[in-house]
């Protein structure tokens, strides 16, 4: 009986392996959420010299447990004059496309299980740069959707802003990496690490490495570029309406994109998980480096207020742009002489 | 033992329902009463197009198709409807309305005529699954076809995108009476 099964199943084992690795992935990023948000809120203490949690717990690592059992168990608020369908919608759409938009990053070489060998990645796919930016861009779609369901001239503004600012620096996003695109020659990751092997992209690309890092924080909508947040304007921005759960998808949204960001910095610039020389797992070079970078979002968070919106566009298009056309120009000529 | 290749059957299924929805979520574009909607399908439609896309192996105009479409064109969509406040349109019987209906029947006649008359055929080309691996993926195949023997076109094509943003940028920016006064 158990050999009939494992016959059949024999032709199917990259999609059991599959579907188990997308799994372990999926609950990984859901799960690292709650520990982001303690890393923030230390974090953010220790910058502000203040304390920040430590009552629930040691270290106050009990915290996010509490928080996510007080948001799951809040009353869910919805106003009569929002559109109901829109409403629900748009936390979803948030935080599938930032699980989704994970899906292509490799972190680690592949290891051998059982005689099969793993690639440490749900899929390796040719276009993998582009799945990320195809995917995460749609992630915009969430916040307005959000602001527009909510029927509130705030929440309005929220998502107006974020998509302006979001289609505004996808495109520096888009042409850092291409000058990385054109340097390794393929838009799959793993194809960039590996022609990293000697030597990381940054030390080659700086001003790439810097026009991609800055175009991120403001993809994520991370401080010093939440604008579409602002508290001090808009009330909470696109999530004013929202209560309990669905208030904390856009959270775990953004964290999640937080993390795939890091990822990606590191894959593309830092060299992803080739330690050069430091002898450790690849897979932990890999997440030290994303560790790091986290924690460069949080510092930039405490350290710099945010920037007004017509400065951040200005920036955007006539700081960043240019720069990064340049870049890819000067790259261009290099690798064709 | 299964005598079915389940792969197979499992693509024709996915490609068949994904082909479906597309059909629906264009039919929710044009007969949706909401212009939120309305985006929404259309958005809904593009991503069926892609996944098609990819179930024919074409990846890279899969992930473009979004990029473009659904990422960047759609988010000025929403976003003008969003200023503008959405208002559900008043259904009611005109003599535009029955034109409309009209012309829409006559073109689906002639699609379901020239479906009839001529049975579709494959578009001949010189890449398939093979030589497009051999190239090194379908950015790789895309790129060479597209500089190499459609350069000219390609190239001329950019060119009206550049002259159709500099004619944008100057009918809103500057109006041509003031800067005349000026100069008096």
């Amino acid at each position: 009986m158990l050999d009939d099964v494992i016959d059949f199943l024999e032709p199917y084992t990259y999609l059991i392996i599959g579907s188990v690795k997308a799994l372990i992935i999926a609950g990984a990023l859901l799960g690292i959420v709650p520990a982001l948000v303690w890393l923030e809120r230390r974090l953010m203490g220790r910058f502000q010299v203040r304390l920040g949690p430590n009552r629930v717990g040691p270290f106050g690592l009990g915290q996010p447990i509490s928080d996510s059992i007080k948001l799951l168990f809040k009353e869910s608020i919805i106003q009569s004059s929002a559109d109901k369908f829109l409403f629900h919608l748009a936390p979803a759409i948030v935080v599938f496309t930032a699980i989704v938009a994970f899906a292509v990053i490799p972190f680690g070489e592949p290891i051998t299980v059982f005689g099969q060998e793993i690639g440490l990645w749900a899929a390796n796919v040719d276009i993998g740069l582009l799945f990320v930016f195809a995917i995460s861009g749609m992630g915009v779609y969430g916040m307005v959707l959000a602001g527009i369901s909510s029927n509130n001239k705030y929440s309005l503004m929220g998502g107006l802003r974020s998509s302006a600012q979001m289609i505004s620096y996808e495109l520096t996003l888009g042409l850092a990496a291409l000058s990385i695109i054109v340097l390794t020659g393929s838009l799959n990751l793993i194809d960039m690490v590996n022609s990293q092997n000697s030597y990381p992209n940054i030390l080659i690309q700086p001003l790439a490495f810097l026009l991609f890092f800055i175009a991120g924080v403001a993809e994520t909508n991370r401080a010093p570029f939440d604008l579409p947040e602002a508290e001090q304007e808009l009330v909470a921005g696109f999530h004013t309406e929202y209560t309990g759960m669905k208030f904390a998808m856009f959270f775990m949204g953004e964290y999640i994109n937080m993390v795939t960001m890091s990822a990606l910095v590191t894959l593309l610039f830092l060299g992803g998980w080739n330690a050069y020389g430091i002898p450790v797992w690849p897979i932990i070079a890999f997440s030290g480096k994303v560790f790091f970078l986290l924690f460069v979002f949080i510092w930039l968070r405490s350290t710099f207020p945010r920037i007004r919106y017509d400065r951040l566009m200005t920036f955007g298009w006539k700081v960043l742009v240019p720069l990064s056309l340049l870049n890819l120009l000067i790259t261009s000529v290099f690798v064709v002489l | 033992m299964l005598e079915f290749d389940l792969f197979e059957l499992t693509k024709a299924t996915v490609t068949l329902l994904v082909g479906l929805t597309a059909v629906l979520a264009s039919l929710g574009v044009i007969l949706c009463s909401s212009p939120i909607y309305c985006a929404l399908y259309l958005i809904g439609h593009m991503i069926c197009l892609a996944l098609l896309f990819l179930l024919y192996n074409a990846e890279f105009i899969a992930a473009v198709q979004i990029i473009v479409y659904a990422g960047a064109v759609m988010i000025l969509f929403l976003f003008i409807i969003a200023l503008l406040g959405g208002k559900k349109e008043v259904q009611e019987p005109s003599l535009e309305r029955s034109l409309a209906v009209l012309f829409v029947a006559t073109m689906l006649g002639e699609l379901f005529l020239s479906a009839t008359v001529g049975s579709t055929k494959p578009i001949e080309g010189g890449f398939d699954v093979e030589t497009v691996a051999e190239v090194g993926g379908s950015a790789k195949a895309i790129g060479l076809e597209l500089f190499s023997r459609h350069l000219v076109s390609f190239e001329l094509a950019s060119v009206l995108l550049l002259v159709a943003a500099i004619g944008i940028i100057c009918l809103s920016k500057f109006s041509y009476i003031p800067v005349r006064r000026r100069m008096k």
